[in-house]
């Protein structure tokens, strides 16, 4: 009869309120632990953390979206997330892991641009 | 996906979670595969981000477990002064809830039945539901036998009615 953490987290869905917390509390608090040097985490700083990814997780999609290229064709591509990050300051911190993606035909005609000029020689 | 590998860098949201949420914020859009795995891996980003900066705080402080007071200040000193409003609404409702919770447990323990009771009730049941159980299977074996034994005498009499026929008939003369 005990309850897991998983059916608490869904009770704590289950208040229909717009407010509630839709992200995995659990997982939220695996990842924080897997942080260095982090120990304990009071269980309220472990709602208001999942909230702010849950708003981080917004903010960043219509930032993206809204500056980015695909907004004729109701679209967002990985470049539009790409740009934001390095436009935005408060995103600069995730500039680390997105390396910017270059297209692999791109990539080729460069590579043809070397050898041509080695050719040249 | 969290892997089973122990890695603690392969700990992430997980996907469904964050499609959803991308579905709700923008509806209708459609949003590239890898611009979606980039978001989950943002998220881990983020609680990092977070979670160290909170930790900074809480260890300049003399607490030893990060409170909400240190993701609070850590948030406003990352430049997300803009979520603080919203997340000291949400602390709010999860108390409420919790605090709902709580008392709808000690309501359960008022009843005056104490866990051990409750156990024994369900054991009985338990006891109740396999006996009945086994009465249906045994009662379903008892029909399967008789019907067999009825076939098998169907069999038997039918080909010992062939092989009388012939004298049963003389006997249904002297009747008349």
């Amino acid at each position: 009869m005990k309850m897991s953490q998983n059916t608490s987290d869904k009770d704590e869905q289950s208040s229909s309120n717009k407010k509630n917390i839709s992200l995995p509390i659990s997982r939220v608090r695996l990842i924080m632990k897997s942080s260095p040097d982090v120990s304990s985490i009071n269980q309220d700083a472990l709602f208001l953390t999942t909230k702010a990814t849950e708003l981080f997780v917004q903010h960043l999609a219509l930032s993206s979206f809204n500056k980015g290229s695909g907004k004729e064709t109701n679209s967002l591509s990985y470049s539009d997330l790409a740009h934001t990050a390095e436009e935005t300051e408060t995103f600069h911190f995730l500039t680390d892991i997105l390396p910017k993606k270059i297209l692999a035909s791109d990539y080729l005609k460069s590579l043809e641009q070397m050898q041509d000029e080695d050719a040249d020689y | 996906m969290a892997s089973s590998s122990g890695n603690d860098d392969d700990l992430t949201i997980p996907r469904a979670a964050i499609n959803k949420m991308i579905k709700e914020t923008l509806p209708n859009v459609r949003v590239a595969n890898d611009a979606r795995e980039l978001v989950v891996n943002c998220c881990t980003e983020f609680i990092h981000l977070i979670s160290s900066e909170a930790n900074e705080i809480c260890n300049k402080s003399d607490k030893k477990t990060i409170s909400p007071e240190h993701v609070i200040n850590a948030l406003e000193s990352l430049g997300f002064a803009s979520y603080i409003t919203e997340v000291k609404d949400v602390l709010q409702e999860c108390k409420t809830v919790a605090l709902k919770r709580r008392k709808a447990s000690s309501r359960l323990e008022n009843l005056g039945i104490p866990e051990e009771e409750l156990l024994r009730q369900q054991q009985e049941l338990f006891a109740k539901a396999r006996q009945q159980q086994a009465e249906l299977a045994q009662q379903e074996w008892l029909q399967m036998q008789q019907a067999a034994q009825q076939a098998q005498m169907a069999a038997a009499s039918a080909s010992t009615a062939q092989q009388a026929g012939s004298s049963q008939d003389e006997d249904e003369e002297d009747d008349i």
